[in-house]
């Protein structure tokens, strides 16, 4: 045989989502200068790790709230190929459109159960203005949704830690506190690498002895950075 | 149809990624006969951190399920009904293969080998941790028996494939049943054909590595339907040949995991084979 058995062979998608508060309280303190600041200064990292991965495909997209939700990258684009383009920030906090509308993406098809874990990686510096409830219930009623890596970084004193907490769903592991660059930048990173990472990297698990952090191992998050300069800016 | 023959044949290669980590093969394949009946067994050591001894595990499952279905199937001093072996098969069975597997792991725990107890904690039973696959079958019928991940295929003489087993809709997102769950027995799918017309011209077996390999399922069903067509056109010989290169180029290519096959095929299938190729070389 010429060829290998079978039609087409492909490496193993894995999804990783940036969720992104865009609300107005984003631009007080330049909070949103820093997240693109940190996402951007992310991207090669993640792309390292991708590349390290050869079996793993790694697709992102990103989807903002603020007065509802909108994709900013709505087609999962390879990492290779994947650009940072800045978020602006104004408006209300509707996080629960925003996790309603990643649950849409998160049903088969599009997903295909051959994919590894996503990774949704929910920033927000506030409280949701809309149905937190109804979409977070929307999102874990999806197979993906369940069994997705679900991470949240708060930003400054003001963010929901009980919301953000609800969408971890895991009592182990705690909603990232950053309260200043160093820290989000810390965060993102940790989150884009080390988590994309683990989820790349599959090994089965024992139905029924799962660890509450999921079905893929997360790694020890970093401590917040201290700068030398005011402690907590945010 | 007369008394049907099979021919079995099985490779197990090492996945790219674990090559690349360092990681050992936690796959394991094997394959007896008694009498007229013959067993091919797989497993997929889970190779999570808490099953860092699931490579003994798989080779302990596939040891247990060849044993446990031969001693069902195989000769017996007296005559056994199929509808006797169908019952056991669908009961008792899958408690031995359970029974047997835990056996052969409380010996491995108490092996002098440097590995003490202690490192599996209190319970010893996940750090072996592995799904297992296995056919049985005569020239009458067959046993198909599955817990966990991974596939078994039933490949008609036309080529078309088909699941003898019902799909296990729990098998998601990395997780599997596995022998080391409490009363594992309960998760195994088990399913008994009496050969008739439909007798299948091939089984195939393959841990979860291989069809994770593939776009989806119906690209991955294509591989008994081309596996099939090169044992007609190439030869037995020639596939056992290239089995290994094809397993270990469809890793790198795809999952990276670990992929592990067998095969069982109808003897005719093969003798016609041959005299294709006979006919071939014979051609000026």
């Amino acid at each position: 045989m010429s060829r290998l058995p079978g039609e087409a062979i492909a490496t193993r998608p894995v999804h990783f989502i940036w969720i992104a508060d865009c609300s107005g309280s984003m631009d007080y303190d330049a909070k949103i200068q820093a997240l693109n600041q940190a996402i951007a200064e992310a991207v090669p990292h993640m792309k390292t790790v991708a590349g390290e991965n050869p079996n793993a495909q790694v697709l992102v997209r990103v989807i903002t709230f603020s007065d509802g939700a909108q994709w900013h990258v709505s087609v999962p684009t390879p990492i290779e190929d994947f650009k940072w383009t800045p978020l602006k920030a104004g408006g209300m906090t509707d996080m629960g459109k925003a996790l309603s509308m990643v649950a849409e993406q998160l049903t088969i098809p599009p997903m295909t159960d051959r994919a590894l874990p996503p990774v949704l990686v929910l920033i927000s510096d506030g409280q949701p203005t809309d149905d937190f409830a109804a979409g977070l219930d929307e999102l874990m009623s999806r197979p993906w949704g369940r069994k997705a890596v679900r991470i949240a970084i708060a930003i400054g004193d003001d963010a929901d830690l009980e919301c953000l907490q609800q969408f971890i769903g895991n009592c182990e592991l705690k909603p990232l506190r950053a309260n200043n660059v160093e820290s989000l930048t810390a965060f993102v990173k940790w989150a884009s690498t080390a988590v994309l990472k683990s989820a790349s990297s599959p090994a089965s698990q024992v139905r029924g002895a799962v660890a509450p952090s999921g079905n893929v191992p997360i790694p020890p998050p970093p401590d917040p950075v201290t700068p030398a300069g005011p402690v907590d800016v945010w | 149809m007369g008394e049907i023959h099979w021919e079995m044949f099985g490779a197990s290669v090492r996945g790219a990624a674990h090559s690349r980590d360092g990681r050992p093969n936690q796959d394991c394949i094997g394959w007896a006969r008694d009498g007229g009946a013959g067993v091919l067994a797989a497993a997929d050591g889970h190779g999570s951190a808490k099953s860092f001894r699931s490579d003994r595990g798989s080779r302990f499952a596939v040891q247990a399920a060849v044993k446990e279905i031969l001693t069902l199937i195989g000769p017996h001093d007296a005559p056994v009904s199929l509808s006797a072996i169908k019952r056991m098969a669908g009961g008792a069975l899958p408690q031995e293969i359970v029974k047997r597997w835990i056996e052969v792991v409380d010996i491995d725990l108490r092996e002098p080998d440097g590995e003490s107890r202690v490192e599996v904690g209190s319970g010893p039973l996940i750090a072996y941790g592995s799904t297992i696959l296995a056919v049985g079958l005569t020239g009458s019928f067959a046993v198909y028996c599955q817990l966990g991940d991974g596939d078994i295929l039933c490949v008609s003489d036309e080529g078309e494939c088909v699941r003898p087993l019902d799909k296990d809709e729990r098998l998601f997102a990395n997780e599997t049943t596995s022998l080391c769950a409490p009363q594992a027995w309960r998760d195994f799918r088990v399913a008994f054909q009496v050969f008739s017309e439909r007798t299948p011209a091939m089984i195939l077996l393959a841990t979860d590595g291989y069809s994770n390999s593939y776009r989806d399922d119906s690209g991955f069903l294509k591989v008994g339907t081309d596996i099939l067509g090169a044992i007609r056109c190439e030869g037995w010989e020639s596939v056992k040949n290239d089995l290994p290169e094809w397993l270990s180029e469809t890793s790198l290519r795809g999952s990276g995991d670990d992929i592990t096959v067998g095969l069982i095929v109808r003897n005719d299938i093969i003798e016609a084979g041959r005299g294709e190729q006979a006919a071939a070389s014979s051609t000026p």
